[in-house]
């Protein structure tokens, strides 16, 4: 009924309208804000090309609300604050309706205030470290419960690790997962002097102190686990070096955040069979939706490329956008907003994804093991985990929670019962 | 199909319904064991597999050996429509052909939709693993019996003891039987029962570096922090007994400790006093004082205390309090190893084992210094030339290490066979770069030859231009150089020194690049050219020698050398188009911290950065971040007093 | 005096109405004030551009000038943006907290206070206390302060250090590059109090100011003009008497200046550490327009590009570095934006954000072989050309 009545009262506009400004309103604008230059031009390129696939589709499908979708791509160049600059550019001088974008978490926060202050909307993809809930933003990556903690406890319990390397490049996002991990391990009864920490620099290369290192913790007798959040180019010097040493995985098992299908394709992965990596989606999920979708991006992208779990957080983002559109009459960001808790769509590895009030997703969390192929074995999937935007494992996030629709606040105290804040801190 | 099913049906029933026929029954069939803990073979979790691991291992059967072998290598499916179990082999990717485990004969072929292909994870099979070692241990497949070792070796268990021994006297392999024998000892240190027998076997293993030795000897130690009332209980095996407030047990953990097992009243936090607080406020005032006051720790405690005088609250627990609970209880660390002459013994082994260990991490840290400065030395040779000789500053010096493992890449394209691919790698990249070089130097450094510091701004936009360039051809992603296989691996010394075989790769071609130099420089006419023309390019020019031609060989020379550099580093590192700017820096400190023109010099300063950076990694393990942070300021500073670096050169480079 | 520096330098008063009117324009079109046409977001851009342009002051009074080629005064641009960004976190933070304590049922302490606030800014980087640097943050005189002289401090040492050690030339250039890189580096690290890779960030959001960003950009962009106008006035004026003279001559000839008895490192420390202050004040004013600041800001690569920007505007003249960083910054920004028109050639599509750096590079290397003077050298040309007329009618 909503959706006639603003179809006839936006019909109704529309022929108020002179022709000049219908050739304006004839699409719907998406922006899409990933590096295209630049280091992260690596990974982000991938997520642009994803979305101009997933409008494409959508075009060939009629659009949306009777528009065609109208794709608005910029390049933020891997510069931070570039991103709040193009931010604002899409918002105001694109007048996009949506924007989906960004990888790292510092180019997050440099885009959170422009979105706040516009009042736009965002879909991040990226499995990132939490602690933050902003009514702006749609969290379709991973929070640290839908992949850190589920494959710390596949260590303890699948694999017996007894003592916990956390190896990380150092910035925000292993820095925040691995404080939530000391805490977490900690509760479940690891020692202080069983968890060894290390953080490298971007793009390090040099990594046979560090592996040693890690071999040498084997000598109390304890099994040794390493949970690597290392980024990007970093891993090939790390998983060389880990091949060249012999360190089977077996004997210490590796299990990455950051590492998934795309990453692989510049290794040799034949030394690396049976390490470990976590994420809510893997190529290799047994799934007709996925068997679909990973032909279609061959088909437009070329036989050797791969898909991954960030692609899939768009795919799911995406579809949930133009069904919480669709279902809103309108593209306004408020009224789509509202739409979208509760919102459903299916998995690519089966199962459907749920949109929480809390701005995250519920989704399915896997552990594959590395295969001679470049490929992931998937060896565990557990059911939806709702993302949880603060986490319970440290003491000052515990007691916040995240409720956009009833509470209308994402940070919300539950010990003083008070929205502590209802923009982000950035 | 349907048929069979409801065979299987029929037959799961019998042998449920009546326990007694279906053991006469299963007499030789493992299928119906594997029924019983159906659930828990599928399932797949090592927290409950045991039983389903055990019922197999204990059944006696001969195919328990086959099931339990097929299941770890990730081999056993199970049919859908009647759960039962079989061995897969795939046909294609969407047939699998089924074996029967018990009469070992196919069943058909079957759609991968109608089958689930068990995974056991890693720790799933470990477990497979132990349980398999009392068939492999004798097995006449060496092979069998490496495995098995292996397993003991990862999970050591008491039960593993006696096959072990027992099958010491029959090995035939002299290697594994010598492992074995190490092993029986490892075994006894941890699981025997007499207690003479594990003092011989912690002497017999004194000394050894191994890390399982000390993975046998540091749970022998572990202790358990513990608190009793007045003094240390009898019959403990005491490790040490501590003091509140001294070294890192602290007074207030102390206490928390006296809590949890109830022997002194909880600690009220502050976070306490605020929360009670809150809970007692009457009419705007809270034991007395008016809310408004709230807003310091002085006024807080006053109404908490007032609160706590009134009964309302639990007392507030003062510093004195604290210190009469500590005063009262006796701290201490006790071994869960009873016995005490086996925790001295193991205490005494590993102190000695420490200190062999200490040394041989010195090695081990010098080896992987050695190794970082070859590198550096690698990636600054180029430059050393260029900048020491020719007084040129190449900013695109990394972009033609780039370069070189671009070629790398594109070569093993081509040549599928990693060692002839790297055999044909090494002179293409030469060339490339050589080409490159030469063709920078023709059309763009010799036309600002009197202006050094331009010339650093033409060779950076070269630099911006040939990344961005390597990006469009390769695109973003990072591409993979392979080794060839006989650079697999690591010499490994003992279990504490160990380098891969790529890094002394990296070595001895350094050492390679510093002889080839040596001799270009010192027995060849080109050499005695670029000396002359180093030292006075009138007086060389004036001689018959063509200072350009010379300028020009030496910078394709010095461009050449880090295209084989940039294959080298791109064989142990990554191939990216940044590969380049990630050396850049460190060559130039490398180059200045040695010394201008004098390849000696480079060498000091490789060792120099080498070694400090993996001194200061050393000292803060934990940040690697920081350990370049400092590296860098203390090249600052060593500048400030050597500002001509380590090996100072007289000459033209010398006077600028 | 004044007049006479006025007088020399014709080029000041031309400079500063050029710039008066570009202002007024920028404002006249904005949406805050004017008409609209000119979007908030290119404000900030043009904003942000005049700072680069000050900071482009500093490099060419430090190279074209004196001849030092510093690779580092982005260094102390940085610098500049995280003493004022540390004021602009600290102030919002604290407002935001004690809005949200003012609930709570009992009082907030003092000390409950700065434990949220610390929680607040340095929960992301997994710590909530307050490191020592952070000891003025609630004082915008002091930060003020700060913003001057920490890195005015920086550059008196570092320059102490290298300038007695007659450090020269190249290795100079590479010295300064060590200094930026140790320091972003430093300040990569987490635990450097300046929460590591994050930066901070939301500086575009004026503590206790309700006005719309409309407003705030053009606040700031009259700041950055202000500064640049004052900034160009100050160079000038420094170029052109005694000290100008000798800092140039220490350029043309070191030894010679030395012998002559100046005191050749003291003219090049005290060119130094003014050109840091002015960098830092350009960064002040440059972050809260940009709204994140973080390491990689100050990357030894930012510097070169300065480096370029002076080159390409050409050297040796305080109009050239203006030219050459608004130039090359907006033109990047164009092409990289994905604005410019791909260009196709029937078999292959030049799409320019991939190739607008191969373009870059290269015309580097033009401008250093072919105009050494820059695109400053054109007018040179112009101004020439008319110099020939008026003589040859």
């Amino acid at each position: 009924m909503t959706f006639l009545k603003s179809t006839l009262a936006g019909s109704l506009v529309f022929a108020s309208l002179a022709g000049a400004a219908m050739a304006e309103d004839d699409t719907i604008k998406v922006g899409v804000l990933h590096s295209l230059s630049g280091t992260m031009a690596i990974s982000e390129t991938t997520l642009k090309d994803t979305m101009l696939m997933l409008i494409d589709q959508q075009n060939a499908k009629g659009g949306l609300l009777g528009k065609q979708l109208e794709a608005v791509v910029v390049d933020p160049a891997s510069d931070w604050p570039l991103f709040a600059e193009k931010a604002r550019e899409l918002l105001t001088v694109h007048e996009v309706d949506v924007i989906f974008g960004n990888w790292t978490s510092v180019s997050r926060k440099s885009v959170l205030p422009v979105i706040e202050e516009l009042n736009g909307l965002l879909f991040y993809p990226v499995q990132y470290e939490g602690e933050e809930s902003s009514k702006n933003v749609f969290y379709t990556g991973a929070a640290p419960n839908q992949q850190a903690i589920p494959a710390t406890d596949y260590f303890l319990d699948e694999l017996g690790v007894e003592k916990f390397a956390l190896l990380g490049t150092d910035y925000v996002y292993p820095r925040t997962t691995n404080n939530i991990l000391e805490s977490y391990l900690k509760g479940k009864g690891i020692a202080d002097e069983d968890i060894f920490v290390n953080y490298t620099p971007f793009g390090h290369s040099d990594w046979s102190k560090i592996v040693a290192d890690v071999v040498a913790l084997g000598a109390d007798g304890k099994k040794v686990g390493v949970i690597s959040t290392i980024n990007g180019d970093a891993n090939i010097g790390f998983y060389k070096e880990l091949a060249a040493a012999g360190i089977s995985a077996d004997d210490i098992p590796v299990v990455a955040f950051s590492v998934g299908e795309e990453e692989l394709a510049g290794l040799d992965t034949s030394n690396l069979v049976g390490h470990l990596a976590a994420w809510n989606y893997f190529q290799s999920a047994d799934a007709d939706v996925n068997a679909e979708f990973v032909e279609t991006w061959k088909a437009t992208m070329g036989e050797e490329r791969v898909t991954n779990d960030p692609m899939e957080a768009h795919y799911i983002g995406f579809n949930m956008w133009v069904n919480a559109a669709t279902e809103a009459g309108s593209t306004e960001v408020d009224a789509v907003r509202a739409e979208m808790y509760g919102q459903e769509y299916p998995n690519l590895t089966g199962g459907t994804a749920v949109m929480l009030p809390n701005h995250h997703l519920a989704k399915p969390v896997l552990i594959g093991e590395i295969q001679e192929d470049g490929q992931f074995d998937i060896i565990s999937q557990t059911a939806e985990v709702p993302g949880d935007a603060w986490t319970d494992y440290l003491p000052e996030s515990a007691v916040l929670v995240s409720d956009w629709k009833d509470l209308d606040c994402g940070m919300y105290n539950t010990e003083t019962k008070t929205c502590v804040q209802t923009l982000s801190n950035y | 199909m349907r048929q069979l099913f409801l065979a299987g049906l029929a037959f799961l029933a019998a042998c449920l319904i009546s326990p007694g026929l279906g053991q006469a029954q299963t007499a030789a069939a493992i299928q119906p064991i594997l029924q019983d803990h159906q659930a828990l073979i599928v399932k797949s979790s090592r927290k409950t597999i045991g039983p389903a691991i055990d019922a197999v291992a204990a059944s006696g059967l001969p195919q328990a050996q086959t099931v339990l072998e097929v299941w770890a290598a990730k081999n056993m499916w199970q049919r859908k429509s009647d759960g039962l179990f079989f061995i897969g082999e795939k046909i294609d990717s969407k047939t699998y052909a089924l074996t029967d485990f018990d009469s070992g004969e196919s069943v058909g072929e079957f759609a991968k939709s109608e089958l689930k292909q068990l995974k056991p994870n890693s720790g799933i099979r470990a477990l497979i693993g132990t349980a398999l070692v009392q068939f492999q241990l004798s097995d006449p497949n060496i092979e069998a019996r490496r495995a098995a070792l292996l397993s003991i070796e990862r999970d050591p268990e008491a039960s593993l003891l006696a096959p072990l021994r027992a099958s010491i006297e029959a090995e035939s392999d002299p290697a594994l039987k010598a492992q074995k024998q190490r092993l029986e000892r490892l075994l006894t240190i941890g699981y025997d029962s007499d207690e003479a027998a594990r003092l011989a076997a912690i002497a017999d293993m004194a000394g050894d570096l191994g890390v399982d030795v000390r993975a046998t000897l540091n749970p022998l130690l572990t202790t358990k922090r513990d608190v009793v009332a007045g003094s240390v209980p009898e019959g403990a095996n005491i490790a040490a007994i501590l003091t509140p407030g001294q070294g890192d047990f602290d007074r207030l953990s102390a206490y928390d400790m006296l809590v949890a097992k109830d022997l002194a009243p909880v600690r009220i936090s502050q976070a306490d006093i605020r929360s009670e607080l809150a809970a007692h406020i009457e009419g705007a005032r809270v034991g007395g004082v008016p809310v408004a006051k709230l807003n310091t720790e002085g006024n807080r405690l006053t109404a908490y205390t007032a609160l706590a005088e009134a009964g309302a609250v639990p007392a507030f627990v003062t510093d004195t309090a604290i210190d009469a609970a500590l005063a009262a209880h006796t701290f201490f660390d006790a071994y869960l190893e009873p016995s005490e002459a086996v925790t001295d013994a193991a205490a005494q082994a590993l102190k000695d084992i420490e200190l062999k260990v200490g040394l041989n991490q010195t090695l081990d840290l010098t080896l992987d210094a050695l190794s970082l400065a070859s590198i550096y030395f690698l990636a600054a040779i180029g430059l050393a030339i260029t900048f020491g000789v020719m007084g040129v500053i190449n900013m695109a010096h990394g972009e033609f290490i780039m370069m070189g493992a671009y070629t790398g890449y594109v070569v093993q394209q081509i040549i599928p066979d990693h060692t002839l691919s790297i055999i044909v790698a090494i002179p293409t990249a030469f060339a490339v770069t050589f080409a490159a070089g030469v063709a920078m130097e023709r059309l763009v450094i010799r036309w600002l030859q009197a202006r050094p510091l331009e010339t650093l701004l033409a060779t950076f936009g070269i630099s911006i231009a040939l990344q961005q360039l390597a990006k469009n051809i390769f695109g973003t992603q990072a591409r993979p150089l392979t080794a060839p296989g006989w650079l697999d691996g690591a010499w490994v010394m003992n279990d504490v020194v160990s380098i891969s075989y790529i890094r002394i790769a990296i070595f001895i071609l350094a050492l390679i690049f510093l002889a080839v130099f040596l001799y270009i420089m010192k027995r060849t006419r080109l050499g005695l050219e670029t000396r002359a023309v180093t030292q006075n390019p009138r007086m060389a020019a004036s001689m018959g020698i063509n200072p350009d031609r010379v300028n020009m060989l030496t910078f394709g020379l010095g461009s050449g050398i880090a295209g084989i550099a940039g294959v080298a580093i791109g064989l142990f590192a990554k191939v990216t188009s940044e590969l380049g700017s990630d050396y850049i820096v460190q060559s130039f400190m490398t180059v200045v911290v040695g010394g201008v023109g004098n390849i000696w010099g480079t060498l000091a300063g490789a060792a120099m950065i080498g070694f400090l950076q993996k001194g200061i990694e050393w000292m803060n393990p934990s940040n690697t971040l920081a350990a370049q942070t400092y590296m860098i300021i203390f090249i600052i500073i060593f500048i400030q007093f050597r500002p001509r670096g380590i090996i100072a050169l007289k000459g033209r480079a010398a006077g600028d | 005096m004044q007049r006479s520096f006025i007088a020399k330098n014709p080029s000041v008063l031309i400079f500063l109405a050029i710039l008066a009117l570009f202002t007024l324009l920028v404002t006249v079109m904005s949406e805050g004030f004017g008409v609209g046409g000119i979007s908030t977001s290119f404000i900030k851009t043009l904003g942000k551009t005049l700072c680069l342009c000050l900071i482009a002051l500093a490099m060419d009074l430090i190279w074209g000038y004196t001849g030092i080629l510093s690779l580092g005064h982005f260094a102390f641009f940085g610098l500049g943006g995280y003493m004022i960004g540390m004021w602009l976190m600290y102030e919002r933070t604290r407002l935001i907290v004690v809005d949200s304590l003012a609930n709570a049922e009992i009082p907030p302490t003092d000390g409950e206070v700065i434990d949220a606030i610390g929680n607040q800014i340095f929960g992301v980087v997994g710590s909530s206390d307050f490191p020592l640097i952070w000891a003025f943050a609630d004082s915008l005189t002091i930060q003020l302060a700060l913003v001057l002289l920490v890195p005015g401090l920086l550059a008196l040492i570092f320059g102490w250090l290298a300038f007695r050690s007659r450090v020269t030339g190249v290795y100079l250039s590479i010295l300064t590059q060590a200094m930026t890189l140790a320091l972003a580096l430093y300040l990569f690290q987490n635990d450097s109090g300046l929460r590591g890779n994050n930066g901070l960030s939301g500086l575009q959001n004026l503590p206790g100011v309700t006005a719309s960003q409309d407003y705030v950009s053009l606040w700031f962009f009259w700041a950055s003009a202000a500064a640049l106008g004052a900034g160009y006035v100050l160079c000038a004026w420094l170029v052109s008497g005694k000290f100008g003279s000798v800092i140039r001559g220490i350029r043309d000839n070191e030894a010679r200046a030395r012998f002559l008895g100046y005191s050749v490192e003291t003219y090049k420390l005290v060119i130094f550490t003014l050109t840091a202050c002015i960098a830092a004040i350009a960064g002040a004013l440059y972050y809260p327009q940009a709204g994140i600041i973080n390491p990689a800001e100050i990357a030894p690569i930012a510097s070169i590009y300065l480096a370029v920007w002076v080159a390409i505007g050409g050297r040796g003249r305080l109009y050239g570095a203006v030219i050459g960083a608004a130039f090359v910054s907006l033109l990047s920004t164009w092409f990289t934006g994905g604005q410019a028109p791909d260009v196709n050639l029937g078999f292959y599509t030049i799409k320019w954000v991939d190739w607008w750096l191969v373009l870059l590079g290269l015309s580097f290397v033009l401008v250093t072989l072919f105009a050494p003077k820059g695109i400053g050298g054109l007018i040179d040309i112009l101004s020439d050309r008319r110099a020939a007329k008026e003589a040859s009618q």
